[in-house]
Order: structure tokens, then sequence, then C-alpha cells
């Protein structure tokens, strides 16, 4: 290794020392830097072990480019809190439609008959509410289908990302706060509401508690 | 046997939207004295402050859920026998089985309507 190329792996070591937060792209670049630095130490080696470092060298840059195209601070700052924002409308306008829909209902179930153009009145108005109020479907549609399109974005760069890194699961869990929830969900049997055609029918459930 | 439409009704749910639905729905089937809790502990708090004739409860609810508050029903001596009907989306074989075997005297899965309401109440009060 010539001093000139070992004082550049020692700077690019000295900076990282001095960060706090150390990234996986620093520690790829101080070992693209090592590789670098190396090279006429490579050279003079034969041309099999030469043609692997050079390999290693190709993988780091590849993946350094792969975690570029991964974009994950995109994907955490913008991406995935407009996701959760898109979600958290769609349950407060189903809420605020239904409470509206189901005030109607009650307005006119209270109704009283007996004066017919009254009764006739209210049931007229509160239909007419609850028209608008199904309104809602419309925007809760889109606002859906831009966190669909969201999942899609990022599905595809994880992919990318995986297949690149040749990245396989682990069976462990990401952290103890998932394998709690876990845990939780097989424990009490929280499967949640079953896809349609998926759960057991009704009927299939009184001849369960029948049986 | 006459479903004795006088009798205190539990509901419990933590979705305050389901709660008016299955109120609602209890009041035009006549009953009169409905109360709410939003989970399993609070629910169970009033149970042992009320004596409740009928117990209408969801499944998924934090941070207790309908499967434990039907497990801590049937083994208190004295709220065992109140009359206990799951209302819930978990509609898998595992679901229905367990809430069997803790005792559960019907099973009802959302979405629902009132005829099917009705016909589990008039199931369990035998008629």
């Amino acid at each position: 290794m010539s001093k000139q190329s070992h004082a550049e792996v020692r700077e690019a070591a000295d900076g990282l020392r001095d960060k706090d937060d150390i990234s996986l792209i620093d520690v790829l670049s101080l070992a693209e830097a090592s590789i670098h630095s190396m090279k006429s130490f490579i050279d003079s080696l034969d041309s099999k072990i030469y043609s692997e470092f050079r390999e290693i060298a190709e993988y780091i840059q590849n993946t350094k480019s792969e975690i570029g195209h991964l974009q994950a601070n995109d994907l955490q700052s913008k991406h995935i809190p407009e996701a959760g924002e898109e979600l958290s409308a769609v349950v407060t306008s189903t809420e605020e439609a239904t409470t509206k829909i189901m005030e109607c209902a009650e307005a006119i179930l209270e109704a009283d008959p007996s004066d017919h153009e009254a009764y006739q009145q209210t049931v007229n108005d509160k239909m007419m509410i609850i028209f608008e109020a199904c309104s809602f479907q419309d925007i809760t549609g889109q606002r859906i289908s831009k966190v669909v399109e969201t999942l899609e974005h990022i599905e595809s760069r994880v992919s990318r990302f995986a297949a690149a890194i040749g990245a396989e699961d682990s069976d462990q869990p990401a952290s103890e706060k998932e394998e709690k929830r876990k845990k939780r969900k097989k424990d009490l049997i929280l499967n949640g509401p079953a896809q349609e055609g998926a759960g057991v029918s009704q009927d299939d459930i009184d001849a369960l508690l029948n049986g | 046997m006459a479903v004795d439409l006088s009798i205190p009704v539990l509901v419990v749910d933590d979705y305050k939207t389901m709660i008016r639905i299955i109120r609602n729905l209890l009041k035009q089937l006549g009953f009169s004295d409905v109360d709410d809790a939003a989970d399993g502990t609070e629910a169970l708090g009033k149970m042992k402050q009320k004596r409740y004739g009928l117990v209408i409860s969801d499944w998924n609810m934090e941070p207790m859920t309908g499967y434990e508050l039907l497990k801590e029903v049937r083994t208190d001596d004295g709220l065992a026998r109140t009359p206990f009907i799951m209302v819930t989306a978990e509609s898998k074989t595992e679901n229905v089985i367990a809430a069997k075997k803790a005792g559960v005297n019907n099973y009802i899965v959302k979405p629902f309507n009132a005829a099917t309401l009705k016909s589990k109440i008039d199931a369990v009060f035998g008629e």
C-alpha cells in the first residue's frame, strides 16, 4: 500500500470516528477506499485473486447504487407519512358520514307520523342529507387509490433492493414491540376481518355452535 | 319463553359508531335499558356494579378483548350465568371454536343485520 493511499484510508476512518451517526453508505465508502488503496498490493497478486477483489469492489459499488435508488429517506419522510395522513382522513370522513346518516335515521324514527305533512318534510330533508353524506365514498376512494399507489412505489423500490443484495427473510422479529404484538395476536386469536369468502359464514358459525 | 325486554343490556365495543348502531337496533327490538363500555376492562367494572341480563361484545378491543372478558365472566361466580353474545368481524373457525369453549351463548359475524341480532337474542333466551 502506498503512503498516499494509506493516508486516504486513515483520513476516511478518522472522518467516521468523528461522526455520531455512521450510515451504511459511510461504511461502504470506507471499504471502497480501502480496496482502492490496496490496488498496488492487489496488482502484485495473481489474476484470480485480483478478479475476486474486483468483484467485491463491483458488488460494493452496486450496493451503494441500489441504496441510493431505495431513497429510504424520501420514503420515511414523505411517502409513508403522507399515506398515513390519507388513511386517517379516510377514517375521519367515513366516521363523519356514518354519524350524519345515523342522525338522520334516528330523526326519522323519532318523528311523529300523525302529522303527515311535517313527517313527509322531515323524511325528505333527512333523505337529502343522507344522499349528501354518501358522497364520502368518492373522496375516500380517491384517497385509498393514492395509498395503494404509495404502497406499490415502496414495493417496487424494496423489491429491487432486496433482489440486488440477495436479501433473505429472517425468522427473527424486527423488534421487541413487534414480537409482543405478534404474541398478543396469537394468544388472543386476533385475526381481524377476513377477506371476502375467506372467513366462515353466519350459517357455518351457527352449525359450529350447535354441533 | 318470551324475551324480557326490560332486562339491562351491556354493549361492549371500542367503536362508538358500532355501539350506536347496536343501541338503535336494540331500541327497535324493544330493549330500553342499554349501557355501553369501550373494552373488556370497563365492561367488567360495570358488570360488578350492575346485574346485566345480556352482554353483547366485540372481540378485538384493547386492553382487554371480548374473548378475555368472556373468560373472566365465566370464571366469576357472580357473573358466570350472564348470557353473552359475541358480535365480531373475527370469522375464522378457530375464533368460533375458542368462543364456544369459553362459554359463549351465541356468535354473530359482522356485518350483520337486525334480523340476525333478533334471532340470536331469541335463541339465547330459548324462543
